[in-house]
């Protein structure tokens, strides 16, 4: 090993006493050939594209590089401003994903830096009988504390999977993470404010505000729940993520949690619940984050353009798992086990089901569920795979949930590339054991 | 004359704060500022022991290189008003009519005042160098 190390530095430098030389003598075209010509380490990482497409994106994360913000650890970058920023793989796993690692997206551009407590306050306003203004002492101190593990995933996660490929935050699979939110129960405030006979709606707004016009979707961000949907009475306004305060760019200082529904109901930095006489019209309701009513939210391009397809408004999560490990970064040995282990959820409720095929989703075989932490959370699963003969294969996770649903092994197509939930695979290779 | 000046600017300022501090009363929001790619961040503790203000630093910004070549300042000045350019790179290739639709959406529904003799120059720039045929590594 050592031997190795000096052998590969030694060569290194070899390498680089050659490159000075060439680019004194030849200029920067022979040094970039040299490089060109060595060979590359095996396991060596190939150098990720910018982009990816017209295909599909082939790698589990989006390409984008790493980078740190506040209170954050290196995430991939999507987008800087807003900002947006994925989880890679390794962080899912554990069934609840560090806060640090959590995933980021925002709408608009103006996102707190600072917040004041002193100052803030969480408004209960519009058809209600008694307007109300929380303090966080008053939220903390006023009401019993609950908490809820629930994963929170973006409607976009795994838009780079879309064939055709759809405009959009091109997110791999890590627009996800799963916590647990402690706070008060957000029928608790709507009842202490008294909503009045005519109330139809709760909207939801954040600090965040956009450089757009007013009225117009690049200058708020709203989202809306009809009062009688029934979510509302799992929904939680949550001061802590995973026992601490949330990181700012998680939402600070409170941020709604919709257990089941997908993040773009799970208002960040929540200092606005209005309550509505009449449906919400405005840009993120009526003409965002909308899902044809058809089954799975499946279209087609063809459909689209020809002005066929009704859509709603994006609710529940379709159920979900993931390959976390092996990930193909290195041969698995034939003869030695190895432990194919992952995540699953579903917004339908509990997964009841893993099942792993090892043979490319023609037979499947039953995993072990990792401890339940309640209908909204990851659920690890592992499976002992005892390796077979040399060779190539690739893995496949699909999971059932608490209703019956099946991860199908279809994709999905609809414009806004959202709801993809096909069976994921990992190839890997199995090589000799002598 | 030049004294008249200063006192009018002063004035200016004040108010700006006031105004700022009113939108402002509870929270500061929208600071973003340039750091080097890979560099981990190593922040200084917040010493201010008795506010209740909690704060980070600026986001950073990490502003992409756009293709070279005729309306790529339009497309720098009209398409990040509200958001980065990096939303232009992040995108895969899409054919030159999502470009438009995108283009128009910017306009129509999100309100970005771009002249009407622009639009065409920002969606040929898009067209020129982000679709299946014509994006480079």
């Amino acid at each position: 090993m050592v031997e190795n190390r000096k052998l590969s530095r030694r060569k290194l430098l070899g390498t680089a006493a050659i490159a000075a030389t060439a680019a004194a003598a030849g200029g920067l075209g022979t040094v970039a050939s040299l490089f060109a010509q060595q060979p590359q380490v095996p396991g060596d990482e190939k150098s990720l594209p910018t982009f990816t497409g017209p295909s599909q994106n082939p790698y589990w994360n989006s390409v984008g590089p790493t980078v740190q913000y506040p209170q954050k650890f290196p995430l991939v970058l999507l987008t800087d401003r807003p900002v947006q920023l994925e989880t890679p793989r390794h962080y899912f796993e554990t069934a609840f994903t560090p806060n640090g690692a959590f995933y980021v997206r925002w709408h608009l551009d103006e996102i707190p830096n600072s917040v004041d407590l002193a100052t803030w306050r969480l408004n209960v306003e519009g058809s209600v009988e008694r307007p109300l203004k929380f303090s966080m002492s008053d939220l903390t101190g006023k009401f019993k504390p609950v908490t809820v593990a629930a994963v929170n995933q973006c409607s976009g996660n795994s838009r780079s999977k879309f064939q055709p490929r759809v405009p959009g935050g091109q997110w791999g699979q890590g627009a996800m993470g799963n916590a647990k939110w402690t706070g008060v129960p957000l029928r608790e405030l709507l009842d202490a404010a008294k909503i009045k006979q005519d109330g139809l709606f709760v909207q939801f707004q954040g600090m965040d505000q956009g450089k757009g016009p007013e009225g117009h979707g690049s200058r708020e961000f709203l989202k809306s729940l009809e009062l009688k949907n029934s979510v509302l009475d799992d929904c939680i306004v949550a001061y802590a993520m995973n026992g601490e305060p949330l990181p700012m760019l998680n939402g600070f200082p409170v941020r709604l949690v919709v257990p089941g529904y997908f993040a773009t109901y799970w208002m960040k930095g929540l200092s606005w619940i209005r309550v509505l006489d009449k449906p919400d019209e405005n840009f993120w309701m009526k003409t965002g984050y909308r899902v044809p009513d058809t089954p799975r939210g499946n279209t087609t391009p063809e459909e689209i353009k020809a002005g066929n397809v009704k859509t709603v408004p994006i609710s529940r999560m379709p159920v979900r798992s993931f390959i976390v490990t092996p990930d193909g970064a290195t041969k698995l040995v034939a003869q030695l086990p190895v432990a194919v282990r992952g995540i699953a959820f579903s917004g339908y409720g509990s997964i009841t089901k893993l099942e792993i095929s090892v043979d490319d989703g023609k037979s499947f075989e039953v995993a072990e569920l990792g401890e339940d932490f309640g209908p909204y959370s990851f659920r690890t699963w592992s499976y002992k795979w005892t390796l077979p003969k040399p060779g190539r294969y690739f893995l496949a996770a699909r999971a059932t949930d608490g209703k019956g649903n099946i991860q199908p092994d279809d994709g999905v197509w609809n414009p806004g590339g959202y709801l993809w939930n096909r069976i994921e695979r990992q190839e890997v290779v199995v090589g000799r054991s002598s | 004359m030049r004294r008249t000046t200063i006192w009018f600017i002063g004035i200016l300022a004040v108010l700006a704060a006031a105004a700022g501090s009113l939108v402002y009363a509870q929270f500061d929001a929208g600071y973003y500022g340039q750091r080097n790619p890979g560099a981990i961040m190593q922040p200084a503790v917040q010493m201010e022991m008795d506010g209740a203000a909690y704060s980070v630093a600026a986001y950073p910004l990490y502003a992409p290189e756009l293709a070279p070549g005729p309306g790529r300042e339009d497309v720098q000045s009209y398409c990040s008003t509200c958001h980065s350019t990096r939303y232009i790179t992040m995108q895969p290739p899409l054919p030159p009519e999502t470009w438009t639709a995108e283009v128009n959406k910017m306009v129509k529904v999100m309100g970005q005042p771009i002249p009407e003799d622009v639009q065409p120059v920002i969606i040929k720039y898009l067209q020129t160098h982000y679709t299946p045929e014509t994006r480079k590594p």
